[in-house]
């Protein structure tokens, strides 16, 4: 807790520099400072976060057993690979935990009943629930229900289920700290000038015409 | 403590509302040595201290989600919304009324598009051009020069275009289009659409000492360094420096205080912070509460002299209440995928924009309704990433998980764009509002009952948005993914959801049928002014605030010339 209030206090104490910086600085020569400026307490924030992240996460509507599952299923849905980590390393369980706890409704009772679902059939084809089947048993479930034209239509519920899985896992990996640098998203810099749209984007569009190019 | 105060000052103007139109109402006053209050309902809001500029999604609750107390996003400056706890409204059976409300210093300024388009010719005079709704009793010759002073005053970028009832104005140089907007133009251009750049009142150069935009496309959060128009940064601080301009947040008009003469004297307002009901006097009232609290304060102030309420001779104050027609398409354009990484935040709003475009072709009676729009649009990658950015992307990847589906989110970013119309209502009888006899607020004061119904006209203008929009989309080669049709009356938004309303005090030439001359003074009242959305008497396609400005400002004048020729 402590922690958490300090990395605020100095994240707001160094945006208020920076206005004081974009406010006192001659226009031409305001926004390489500000950029500089902005990187470390964006820094900060991060390294304080990680220092957050070593104290468990108590989930606010999942059991243990639900939990685990949902660890299991965020890192196959979105693994790591050469450009970020996985799911679980940018912290979609414990997105989700939460934006379950704030949508509640039927987005809640989908999500907890597809989870059961996974382990009631587990334990009729393999004996075992979701998280102890080997890797091929848990891809040939999620192959069942994650192609929704080529799933069976007695599917159809856990299709839905993983379709708002997926969004789920998508959306809090993609809004993250990481999911943000992965895309990329370049935005929320302050810039001195607008550049508009740039050159290889133009050309990839066919708004360049050949002539103008070279 | 007693439950009535009353004030011992005589104020040479009292100003209720703090928006656009009152922060004008006070700026001019209180610059011309007139001893002002401004009453204001909501809260004090002080961009450089309140604004959350900068602030990232995942540092935010539920990753800044839309909550019934930020309707917009986390973000979003605006204190109050479709909601506001303890002060309802009705609705009659069979209307569907959406009515915002902002209850913080500055209004709905605050979080505004900044889109600043003003009026034309025709839509001061519409009735002259197709014979429905009425004329306003003043022309474009009348404000223009008012348009100007006030985009000189607020900043406006834009470009002269010399279109066709789209008048050019006195602009700042427009940011350059982004990515998608011009792959958008250039099919535009191909449907003989004109796709122009936009007119916002975002600074794209410093301007009276505010700094110019630093394009990260977070207008709806309020600027903490005022490079965009807001009521407060740019009316009411250089308003409160001339010494003449007193505020008090957190009061609640309930009604308008009159004499037997038929003068207003002061108002009455409850302190919000006490419960206790206060009466300032006021030698002028000006009132700029938004258009329909307007109304409902005029039509709250009842008195002998005024039993229907003030200034309500005509029987007009709530009639003819408008809203802007809206309808939405949204596309998936293939080729906006798996672009190299660019920034396209951009100013808070669109670079470009569609002005109506065929207003000869409703000369030669070629549609099948009289009014215009005009289209804005967004998508691409403007803007920080949202939490529901990727719902429903199985429809364009075919489903999946693992590195393929990871993949392909990525490609996906950015490959979607949204069209939104946005046109003229008619006005008509069945929409207005009057007082709900049966309910209070919790301030005990008396509600506003709502009518609303769009007419056939409407309707008619919502599918030729649905079909334009969508024909913009296959011309890119993309595929709809939201659109509307006849059964949803071709995606025709509700009344009031475009946060548009205005009318309920219609200015005119005859007192018979108007609440207002053309100087925006009660015909009834000498000394009462509005100077709100209240007293429009057409709505156009244009966005109104700066119209409610430019009238603001006139009025405001034509004050200070009365008081001077001891006229009030």
């Amino acid at each position: 807790m402590e922690q958490k209030k300090a990395s605020k206090i100095a994240v707001r104490l160094d945006r208020r520099a920076i206005l004081r910086l974009m406010t006192a600085m001659p226009a031409g020569a305001l926004f390489s400072g500000t950029q500089r400026a902005l990187g470390a307490p964006q820094e900060m924030a991060a390294k304080l976060a990680s220092q957050e992240a070593a104290a468990p996460y108590r989930p606010k509507i999942f059991n243990p057993h639900e939990w685990k599952t949902v660890h299991v299923l965020c890192d196959l849905i979105i693994p790591a690979d050469e450009r970020s980590v996985s799911a679980t390393t940018a912290g979609v369980p414990e997105f989700i935990d939460d934006w379950l706890d704030f949508k509640r409704g039927s987005l809640l009772s989908t999500i907890r009943g597809g989870l059961t679902w996974l382990d009631m059939e587990c334990n009729r084809l393999f004996g075992s629930d979701f998280t102890a089947s080997t890797a091929s048993q848990r891809k040939q479930i999620l192959d069942r229900v994650a192609y929704p034209k080529k799933a069976a239509l007695e599917d159809a519920s856990a299709v839905a289920f993983f379709n708002q899985f997926r969004d789920l896992v998508v959306n809090g990996f993609f809004t993250s700290e990481i999911g943000i640098r992965d895309l990329p998203y370049l935005g929320n810099e302050p810039q001195s000038e607008w550049q508009g749209c740039p050159t290889p984007v133009l050309t990839q569009l066919g708004l360049v015409s050949k002539s103008t190019d070279s | 403590m007693p439950q009535l105060i009353l004030s011992p000052d005589v104020y040479d103007a009292i100003i209720v509302g703090s928006g656009a139109g009152g922060g004008m109402a006070a700026y001019i006053l209180a610059k011309a040595g007139a001893k002002s209050l401004m009453l204001e309902a909501g809260s004090w809001f002080d961009a450089a201290r309140d604004s959350k500029w900068l602030e990232w999604g995942y540092d935010a609750p539920h990753r800044a989600a839309p909550t019934p107390e930020h309707p917009f996003d986390y973000f979003n400056a605006t204190v109050g919304g479709w909601e506001v706890q303890g002060e309802p409204y009705t609705s009659a059976p069979g209307t569907e009324w959406m009515w915002f409300r902002s209850r913080m210093l500055g209004g709905r300024t605050n979080a505004w598009g900044r889109i600043s388009l003003r009026n034309g010719p025709y839509d001061f005079k519409p009735y002259s051009r197709d014979g429905k709704g009425s004329d306003w009793p003043i022309g474009y010759g009348d404000l223009a020069p008012y348009y100007d002073k006030v985009e000189e005053l607020i900043g406006v970028f834009g470009s002269c275009e010399r279109l066709e009832n789209c008048p050019d104005g006195k602009f700042l140089p427009p940011p350059t289009p982004r990515c998608y907007e011009l792959l958008v133009q250039k099919a535009c251009g191909n449907l003989g659409i004109n796709c122009v750049p936009s007119r916002l009142a975002i600074l794209t150069r410093p301007l009276n000492g505010r700094p110019a935009c630093h394009y990260v496309a977070q207008c709806g959060r309020c600027c903490r360094l005022s490079s965009n128009f807001s009521s407060p940064a740019v009316l009411l601080i250089p308003a409160q420096a001339t010494g003449n301009l007193e505020i008090r947040c957190d009061a609640m008009v309930r009604e308008v205080l009159t004499d037997g003469d038929g003068r207003a004297t002061g108002v009455s307002y409850i302190d919000k912070k006490t419960r206790q009901e206060v009466q300032v006097r006021g030698k002028v009232i000006v009132l700029a509460a938004s258009a329909c609290e307007t109304a409902r304060l005029l039509l709250n102030s009842r008195s002998r002299q005024f039993p229907t309420g003030l200034a309500n001779s005509s029987g007009m104050v709530g009639k003819y209440v408008m809203d802007t027609v809206m309808s939405d398409v949204k596309g998936f354009l293939p080729s906006l995928m798996d672009l190299p990484p660019h920034n396209e935040d951009g100013v808070g709003g669109m670079h470009l924009y569609m002005p109506w475009w065929n207003y000869q072709k409703q000369l030669r009676h070629e549609l099948p309704f009289s009014r215009g729009y005009h289209i804005e649009f967004g998508g691409g990658r403007r803007g920080m990433p949202g939490p529901e950015l990727w719902s429903g992307s199985e429809r364009f990847l075919g489903g999946g998980y693992g590195l393929e589906l990871k993949q392909g989110c990525r490609k996906l970013y950015g490959a979607f764009v949204d069209f939104h119309g946005r046109g003229e209502m008619i006005p008509n009888k069945e929409s207005y509002c009057e007082i709900d006899k049966e309910v209070v607020d919790q301030w005990g004061i008396p509600v506003l009952k709502f009518h609303f119904k769009w007419g056939e006209e409407e309707i008619l203008m919502a599918r030729h948005m649905q079909e334009t929009f969508q024909e913009i989309v296959r011309t890119l080669r993309g595929e709809v993914i939201r659109s509307a049709g006849p059964e949803e009356r071709w995606g025709i938004s509700r009344g009031g959801e475009c946060i548009h309303e205005i009318g309920g005090a219609r200015m005119g030439d005859d007192q018979k049928t108007s609440v207002l001359n053309p100087y925006c003074q009660a015909w009834d009242c000498k000394n009462l002014f509005v100077a709100d959305g209240a007293p429009f008497v057409s709505s156009a396609d244009k966005n109104p605030t700066l119209t409610i400005m430019a009238l603001a400002w006139r009025a405001s004048e034509y004050i200070a010339d009365q008081v001077r020729k001891k006229n009030l």
